[in-house]
């Protein structure tokens, strides 16, 4: 391999290296802004809700952490009684076509009224551009941004890290107390927590 | 199902009946678990009143299907063991072997894939000498994913075992894989290896000094599991320095390290070489701090650390002294 070949791997790799760790979104810091498609069609952007509470659900319809929280209702209520306080709900879907999770716009539009959910609108991200922007390992795995548009919780759902339906009505939910103590003028208690889930079904990448 | 079997030639047919029924029969014996089996096994074939016996979980996966780690890393969860034990008979934590990683985009998991065996120790009281035989169970609640897809999974598993006065005699057919297992289960340091742990802003730097020169026995590859959950960035490269007698291996800090731990605790792997099998061994070392500026100014500085939010810094849990190795 010729020097340069390799001088240019490696710009290559630490470039990718930035990306990844460095550049994600951290709390304290502005959220990246994204543009995205929604299930109904339209295009999304996230600066459009500067000025609002905005909630990011990484989803996936088949892995058993979310269906812990579909099966109970319990993602169906916090979004009712978030969006009720004016606060905007995205549903992000970056499953990579073939994998569990992928849904078109259609089969997601089902799925929602299946389940009876309704968030403010459900993102179509099968390359995990936006999944990748925010570092979203697990399904789910959420993140609150504040009306200045700073990431102000990242991680998990909830303090109880399983698959058990039996495990929602006793658990701490991470981001109603986010927002409650963000909403009262208060610090988060908790604002970074180890998500929990299943991976995120990304498209396979080469390295 | 039949329209399945007309859809493919006569001679796939054939060659997919028969790999399921050879599938099956490669994982018999246990209860059924998504993508596999999993079998309660003793070692010995009877257990003898006050004296330990080892009890074991056997997994056998699917092809490119995993269970995880005690800490399954960025995703995925351990599975979850309920002993249904009768009075007299205790358990101890379960050993688990060193796990693989598995790093699919950004995640990286730890867990195990084929086939574990997760033993658990269990000690008998002298005074249930009196029975013929004990019966032990366990509920099991488990995650089985591939890089697609995950799937949860639960299983209850029992065993009858006679009870004999006199001392164990290993089972022909399960002996095997304990004493497999065992190999697997990361040891003790050797006494003359110094491990030290320090650490910057932004890393975790594990410094290990073999206690000899190492010339000719170059460290190939040092990776390190960690035991807790949101200590080390798991995707994170892991920087390994060859010195003079030993290594230096930098591990990130995870983002979501809130309180500094006091100790790091968790498997090292060291490849020595290829004709070399790697040697994984347990880690639980201090946390030094910060070099102090001087002497008085221990008790005042704090390790930078803490999470930023709204351009503030938090504060963080302060530390006590730590004796260094």
């Amino acid at each position: 391999m010729k020097p340069s070949n390799l001088y240019s791997m490696l710009v290559a790799l630490a470039l990718y290296a930035a990306s990844t760790l460095v550049w994600a979104a951290k709390v304290g810091e502005p959220a990246p802004d994204f543009t995205g498609s929604a299930s109904s069609g339209q295009t999304i952007h996230l600066s459009d809700y500067r000025g609002k509470y905005i909630v990011l659900e990484w989803h996936n319809n088949g892995c058993p952490f979310v269906g812990k929280q579909y099966n109970s209702g319990n993602m169906q209520r916090l979004e009712k009684q978030w969006i009720s306080r004016g606060v905007v709900w995205l549903t992000m879907e970056s499953s990579a076509p073939g994998k569990q999770g992928y849904v078109t716009a259609s089969q997601e539009n089902d799925y929602l009224a299946k389940v009876q959910a309704s968030p403010t609108a459900a993102l179509l991200d099968p390359t995990g551009a936006i999944g990748h922007l925010y570092d979203a390992k697990t399904s789910p795995h959420m993140f609150v941004i504040n009306p200045q548009g700073i990431l102000i919780y990242d991680g998990a759902i909830d303090d109880k890290p399983t698959t058990d339906v039996n495990d929602v009505p006793g658990a701490t939910n991470y981001v109603s107390l986010a927002l409650e103590h963000a909403m009262a003028g208060k610090p988060v208690p908790t604002p970074v927590t180890r998500p929990y889930g299943c991976s995120v079904k990304y498209v396979d990448s080469t390295h | 199902m039949r329209t399945w079997v007309r859809g493919l030639g006569g001679k796939e047919a054939l060659a997919s009946v028969l790999v399921l029924l050879f599938g099956a029969c490669a994982l018999a014996n246990g209860a059924p678990i998504p993508h596999g089996t999993l079998e309660l096994v003793a070692e010995n074939p009877w257990v003898a009143a006050g004296r330990q016996f080892n009890l074991g979980l056997h997994f056998q996966l699917e092809k490119g299907w995993h269970i995880y780690w005690v800490n399954p890393g960025d995703s995925g969860e351990p599975p979850r063991v309920e002993w249904r034990l009768p009075g007299g008979i205790t358990v101890a934590a379960i050993e688990w072997p060193t796990p693989q990683r598995f790093q699919s985009s950004t995640i990286v998991d730890y867990g195990y894939e084929d086939e574990v065996l997760l033993i658990a120790p269990l000690n008998v009281d002298a005074h249930l000498g009196q029975q013929a035989s004990i019966q032990v169970g366990a509920a099991v609640k488990l995650l089985v994913c591939s890089h697609e897809m995950c799937v949860p999974g639960k299983a209850e598993l029992s065993l009858t075992l006679p009870m004999r006065p006199d001392s164990h005699a290993p089972d022909a057919r399960n002996g095997d894989i304990f004493a497999a297992t065992r190999k697997s289960l990361p040891r003790r340091m050797p006494a003359n290896w110094r491990l030290g742990v320090s650490q910057t802003s932004d890393s975790f730097v594990v410094t290990a000094d073999l206690g000899h020169p190492i010339a000719g026995r170059t460290i190939r590859r040092a990776i390190f599991y960690p035991l807790v959950e949101s200590q080390i960035e798991n995707a994170a490269p892991q920087n390994l320095i060859s010195q003079a007698s030993g290594f230096q291996l930098t591990l990130r800090k995870s983002d979501q390290l809130v309180n500094l731990p006091e100790r790091l605790k968790g498997v090292l792997v060291v490849s020595f070489g290829s004709s070399q099998p790697d040697q994984a061994y347990s880690v639980d070392a201090p946390i030094k701090h910060a070099a102090p500026l001087s002497p008085g100014d221990v008790k005042k500085r704090g390790p930078a650390l803490g999470i930023r939010q709204n351009g503030q810094s938090l504060p963080i849990q302060s530390l006590k002294e730590e004796p260094q190795i």
